[in-house]
């Protein structure tokens, strides 16, 4: 399965994972643009700092078993058959924040006026999601575990 | 091979999809005693509110059964098992033969013995035919009591003033939530929902439901009385165990459920709100009748009728609720009866916000977030996961808390933590 993986040595915490999120989930898709619509684009991703000097940015991990699916009351949350990605159907949720509850990640936003939750969809639109083209320091990666793995131990 | 499924809710829906990832021919049948059960019972006091619409109940599509060849005997009870015969003898006398059998009855409403309950305009609110039985009689209901401060209670009161009612909830102890939630944080919700026009009573216990063979009122222990029209039942869930009478199956509370959902009985699983089970913060057998447990039990008896040995850790007890904008989740042990106990809390009476940790011996075993929800998961992955806390205690409660705080923690773990994301995430720190 591909998607999202950040390696915590080259991560500096600096945030610009969570603004190429925003603006890429935004109406615009143009930072300038995007800052001044309303509502204002929500980041799925988020940069956390572990300890002194050390920092992760985190979103949705897609889980096998993903606590978020089981847990869903409305069959909005969901694993995509084919690709194995955990999606979310905005027109099922109901905001009962079930899922939120349930993700060991805190990988959900919710947004509380509209009554509903928003994840990591992995940009459906882009090659590779905004995020880790953003990366300056190439901490953040897309593709397999496999990849991952080869390209963190060269 | 006959997989035979008794109960179409949560637990039984997820072990028909579990069968099918590894079984895709076998015959699978399923038994209901709902005409339509494919819809989400949570979802029911929302369709009563009238804030979704019915599209949105049918949580798995109509060509559910048939997209999975499932056989659907609906309207049908099961009403005994020969475990040695390996037959079920179903409510039209006809006989079911299994192989691997899931009792997924799930549970009913406590319906109080109090007099006047069979009255016309009296219900609990447990299936989509009650909904439908109560929005038919609406237009002739000016006043609602609700007996009950429970979910189930509050919730059926907040749909109907949401519909126009005048809404009042009797609470017979002292505070409502009281099996959810601890008084500070019952206080908190009963504010915001007395603010929104709902009367709430609490402890006054009902003594008669009143009327000629509709239902006019109710009198209470204290010599009150409460005209309405409309009466809701919210007094909990009792396990469905009649089925397993006479079989051999063990039941204490609910149906005797081992690590691997396995009855004592060879080829009878059970999941869902009838199976008792292993309870991770009480570390002891209980019932848990939530929707996220019935479904994961559902999955993995559904996995291992198929001959899989998943192990299931336990539930936990967990719920959400918002009512009128102010959400509260908890998770676990959430009024500690003992000294065993140490408690954390955070309170911002301006903001509604307070949050409470419950630990035992530097574990967590409970939290409780009213209004400030968000990271509410990752306590509960430490709770779970029985993560020892010791050094991040002081800042569990601030609002830059996150999951990279508990990485420390994960790579610490010598037992907890399995899932592969964990290892996921940690596998490049420290390298």
């Amino acid at each position: 399965m591909k998607k999202i993986y950040c390696n915590i040595k080259k991560c500096l915490g600096c945030g610009s994972c969570e603004i190429a999120c925003a603006v890429e989930h935004s109406k615009s898709k143009e930072l300038d643009k995007s800052i001044a619509e309303s509502p204002l684009p929500v980041k799925r991703r988020k940069a956390e700092f572990i300890e002194e000097g050390v920092s992760i940015s985190t979103g949705c991990y897609h889980c096998e078993n993903a606590a978020c699916v089981t847990a869903c009351m409305s069959g909005a949350m969901y694993k995509d058959e084919k690709t194995a990605l955990t999606q979310h159907d905005k027109d099922k949720c109901v905001g009962c924040w079930m899922c939120i509850m349930a993700c060991p990640f805190g990988a959900l936003t919710r947004l509380r006026e509209e009554k509903i939750v928003l994840k990591c969809d992995l940009c459906p639109d882009r090659d590779d999601p905004a995020c880790v083209e953003a990366c300056p320091t190439k901490a953040l990666f897309s593709g397999t575990l496999k990849e991952f793995t080869k390209i963190c131990s060269t | 091979m006959q997989y035979v499924i008794i109960g179409s809710s949560a637990a039984g829906i997820s072990a028909i999809e579990a069968i099918r990832t590894k079984d895709k021919t076998s015959k699978i049948i399923v038994i209901s005693d709902e005409k339509n059960p494919l819809y989400s019972r949570c979802l029911i006091s929302y369709l009563l509110a009238g804030t979704i619409d019915e599209k949105k109940i049918w949580y798995r599509p109509g060509s559910f059964f048939k997209d999975n060849k499932v056989e659907a005997l609906l309207g049908i009870r099961a009403e005994k098992i020969n475990a040695v015969k390996k037959e079920i003898t179903l409510s039209n006398k006809e006989k079911l033969k299994f192989d691997k059998l899931l009792i997924a009855t799930g549970a009913s409403p406590k319906l109080e013995d109090i007099p006047g309950i069979d009255k016309k305009g009296v219900f609990p609110l447990r299936t989509i035919e009650h909904t439908i039985e109560i929005q038919s009689m609406l237009d002739k209901v000016k006043s609602v009591a609700v007996l009950g401060g429970g979910l189930i209670g509050l919730r059926a009161a907040y749909a109907l003033k949401n519909r126009g009612k005048d809404v009042s909830v009797f609470v017979k102890s002292g505070s409502i939530l009281s099996q959810i939630i601890d008084k500070d944080a019952a206080g908190l919700m009963q504010k915001r929902i007395e603010e929104k026009g709902i009367k709430i009573f609490t402890g006054v216990a009902a003594k008669e439901i009143i009327g000629a063979k509709s239902v006019n009122g109710v009198t209470f222990e204290d010599g009150s009385k409460h005209d309405c029209e409309l009466v809701i039942i919210g007094k909990g869930v009792s396990p469905n165990i009649e089925i397993a009478k006479d079989s051999g199956i063990k039941t204490n509370w609910g149906i005797l459920a081992n690590e691997y959902l396995r009855t004592g009985v060879e080829d009878i699983f059970t999941a869902g709100d009838v199976s008792e089970t292993n309870d991770i913060a009480l570390e002891e057998g209980s019932i848990n009748a939530i929707w996220p447990a019935a479904c994961e039990q559902g999955r993995i008896a559904g996995l291992n009728m198929t001959g899989e040995s998943e192990t299931y850790e336990g539930s936990l007890a967990m719920n959400s609720i918002e009512f009128f904008g102010l959400p509260v989740i908890s998770v676990g042990i959430t009024r500690p009866k003992s000294d065993k106990y140490k408690e954390i809390v955070k309170k911002d009476a301006g903001k509604n916000i307070y949050k409470k940790i419950v630990l035992r011996d530097g574990i967590i075993v409970g939290v409780i977030f009213v209004n400030s929800i968000e990271n509410i998961g990752i306590i509960g992955a430490l709770i779970r996961n029985k993560a020892d806390v010791t050094g991040i205690e002081d800042i569990m409660l601030e609002d830059y808390f996150d999951y990279g705080k508990i990485i420390p923690l994960i790579k610490k773990s010598q037992k907890g933590f399995k899932e592969p994301e964990f290892k996921e995430t940690i596998m490049t720190l420290y390298k």
